[in-house]
């Protein structure tokens, strides 16, 4: 019985949300309504309302996760992390606070934003800009055939990506439309093509229950089954 | 006892701090003083300029302001260029959405350097932002089946209803164009998935430079009408005429390829150099 | 400007100039900067949760669609994942999660993913072009099915003997592939970098007292990077 409700229903429900969705995709299942619409259309759209108002819920889940891991350090007093940690957990209220009360739009929300975790945002994604300038002069080396295409071919892009030479040196733009076009486009469409199929099958598994990782941990008897 | 190096092993490990000061000076010395290298337009940025010139008029657009913070520097002037050029155009209506969390705050960042007043448009009649809509795909799904199911407020929470741009809008099949200015994939793909397969809203996509590569199959495929990443704002800036960070930018991006292409030599001939010489 | 901007600018430049810190050295600004960051992106996070909770839940709710009610219950059972009794109950609302997002991610991806990718390349002509075009196209052809091989094709003996050639093309085609990315990515990077330099020199340094500050702020850095043992005060950060 606990193993039926802890694990079997929930695969089921997965089955069904899923193939409802499918089914309202590819067939228009009788009963249809005066205007031709298959009941699955109004169950469907229910069911992508809720998964938006579920995702919602979910949004909360990093927070949590923050707070009890820097609850410790605090409550340990780790060496050099607990005063960050208070501080972290400082700007979780301020920003819930703030944002909740005075709403997501609010200017006196928009103004913690812009101050803050804009700017902190687009620093940390453009700091890695540096990191891959270091790399790319450690570890671009033209060792094997492999290599070198990369390094042909990055080298044209980058020449292009520089507007004053793809305006100087026509024959850059044409060979990088060609490296675009051709190798690129085919390889990445070839990656696709795989990724569609490891998707689908992953699709499958999990909806017949070969694939349990979303159900998170499993006791011994839930494994089993 | 220290070992002594030869002249291409120190070469080879020419500390970082010096690898990124002279980037750091390659970024700074054309900020300081303009060089002006112009900008080559391709023919991706003239089609997809083309595409919402020639839309018909009372056209309505679809847009994903679906970008983080993280890209704002490159996706920004970009979405600010476009809606320029929606607004310059007249006649539209240019609905947008979120399926980035930081979408509405940077669309109201946008929207004040547009000024869209300037050309004589208004909020609820000829743009509106519908909020920050949770769940990328399901989002998307859910906002093409039924919109108004989906969501009856805007951004700021008032009712839907009371703007003369909601007027008969309904599902995906009320929208003429999908434009995207996203730095996920899951978006930037899932609205393939979600309203190009089974609507066929014709769809712009403007993704950030590193993303493109993953977008090439689509537009080859015909899924794709015109795709630009962030980096060609400039671009559009000068096609649109409203000069701005994109083509500020163009003589920057020159300096600091060069200089990566002058790491990539260096670095190279130091490894080669130090192979062959032993040290 | 008003005060309000001027203090949003002041924090915000002096933010960006404490994470590129952590380029050159760890130091106390950053993990300062650091811990900001973090700590502003889940309540920002929570923000919008409500937000969206409130919007597209609650309105509907109030509205009188009372089912409404199940969501919201579902929504808060997703939270017993961190019970260690009752965490199995998170698994409903996460299995009608899944099944949405497989359900959606499906019926497409065989479409737009499998079927539309097919066809682009079986149209793509070989004959009737001119000699540069078919010979682009049938290159575009061969990686193409090379790296489909090279992915799906994985059992033993498939990549080795005569059939090596196959995977070597699709890795010769991807290392293309990557090389472009690679270039793209230095692009978004520069352009990220550009943005947030440009914000300093035309939004930070205009204003009063940003020139004279500018250097203590780099010389505090510095000191801030010099090991804790190797300074004079204070001796742990």
């Amino acid at each position: 019985m606990s193993l039926l409700i802890r694990r079997q229903i929930p695969i089921a429900l997965v089955f069904i949300t899923a193939l409802l969705i499918m089914m309202d995709y590819f067939l228009k299942l009788p009963p249809l309504d005066a205007r031709g619409v298959s009941w699955t259309s109004p169950v469907v759209k229910d069911l992508q309302n809720w998964g938006v108002i579920l995702t919602a819920f979910a949004l909360g889940f990093g927070a949590v996760n923050l707070f009890i891991l820097h609850s410790r350090h605090i409550s340990r007093r780790t060496v050099k992390q607990w005063p960050f940690s208070v501080w972290l957990l400082l700007m979780i209220i301020l920003f819930t606070v703030v944002g909740v009360s005075y709403g997501a739009t609010s200017p006196e929300y928009s103004w913690l934003y812009n101050s803050s975790y804009f700017a902190l945002s687009a620093t940390v994604y453009s700091s890695l800009g540096f990191y891959m300038t270091s790399g790319i002069y450690r570890a671009l080396r033209a060792r094997n055939v492999d290599a070198v295409i990369l390094l042909v071919t990055g080298g044209i892009a980058l020449l292009k990506n520089a507007p004053a030479v793809a305006v100087n040196a026509p024959f850059v733009v044409s060979i990088d439309s060609w490296l675009n076009a051709i190798p690129t486009t085919s390889a990445m469409r070839g990656i696709m093509i795989s990724a569609a199929l490891g998707a689908i099958a992953l699709g499958i598994r999990t909806m017949t229950g070969k694939e349990t990782g979303f159900l998170g941990r499993l006791t011994e008897a839930e494994k089993g089954g | 006892m220290r070992e002594k190096r030869g002249f291409w092993s120190r070469l080879e490990d020419i500390p970082r701090e010096v690898l990124y000061g002279l980037l750091l000076i390659a970024f700074i010395i054309p900020m300081i003083k303009p060089i002006g290298f112009p900008v080559p337009v391709s023919p991706e940025t003239q089609k997809w300029y083309d595409t919402i010139d020639k839309l018909p008029a009372g056209s309505v657009i679809m847009i994903d302001f679906g970008y983080s913070g993280g890209g704002e520097p490159e996706l920004g002037p970009m979405a600010v260029a476009v809606y320029h050029h929606i607004f310059k155009r007249g006649g539209l209506k240019a609905i947008a959405m979120s399926t980035s969390i930081e979408g509405p705050l940077l669309w109201d960042k946008a929207m004040a350097e547009v000024n869209p007043s300037q050309y004589g448009a208004q909020y609820g009649v000829d743009y509106i932002h519908i909020g920050y809509i949770a769940g990328t795909e399901t989002a998307m799904a859910a906002v093409g089946k039924d919109l108004r199911a989906t969501t009856s407020t805007d951004y700021k929470g008032n009712p839907l209803d009371q703007y003369p741009i909601m007027e008969g809008i309904k599902d995906a099949s009320s929208f003429d164009l999908l434009i995207v200015f996203t730095t996920g994939g899951d978006q930037s793909e899932g609205w393939v998935r979600q309203w190009v397969t089974p609507y066929k809203t014709p769809y712009l996509c403007s993704v950030l430079a590193m993303m493109k590569p993953t977008m090439l199959p689509y537009q080859k495929a015909g899924q794709i009408i015109a795709l630009t990443s962030g980096a060609q704002a400039g671009e559009m800036e000068y096609l649109v005429k409203v000069p701005a960070r994109g083509i500020k930018s163009a003589d920057v991006m020159t300096l600091t390829h060069l200089l990566i292409v002058v790491y990539v030599i260096v670095g190279n001939i130091a490894y080669y150099g130090k192979k062959y010489s032993g040290g | 400007m008003d005060l309000g901007s001027v203090i949003q600018i002041w924090l915000a430049a002096l933010f960006t100039v404490w994470i590129y810190s952590i380029a050159f050295r760890d130091n106390v600004f950053f993990k300062f900067a650091e811990h900001t960051f973090v700590g502003a992106a889940a309540g920002h996070n929570i923000v919008y949760a409500v937000d969206n909770i409130r919007r597209y839940g609650w309105t509907p709710f109030t509205q009188g669609a009372t089912l409404y009610l199940v969501v919201f219950l579902l929504g808060l059972i997703l939270y017993t994942r961190y019970h260690s009794k009752y965490f199995w109950l998170s698994r409903f609302p996460l299995a009608i999660m899944v099944g949405i997002g497989i359900g959606l991610s499906m019926r497409a991806t065989v479409t737009a993913e499998f079927i539309a990718q097919i066809i682009s390349t079986a149209s793509l002509q070989l004959v009737g072009v001119d000699a540069w075009t078919a010979f682009s196209n049938l290159i575009f052809i061969i990686i193409v099915v090379s790296v489909v091989y090279f992915f799906v094709f994985t059992f033993p003996g498939l990549h080795g003997g005569g059939r090596a050639v196959i995977p070597k093309i699709a890795r010769y085609g991807m290392m293309a592939a990557f090389g472009y990315a690679f270039a793209n990515t230095v692009l978004s990077r520069f352009q990220m970098i550009f943005g947030r330099l440009d914000f300093l020199m035309s939004s930070w340094l205009p204003l009063p007292g940003a020139m004279m500050v500018l250097p203590i702020v780099l010389i505090l850095l510095i000191y801030a990077m010099i090991p804790a043992e190797k300074r004079p005060w204070p001796k742990s950060s």
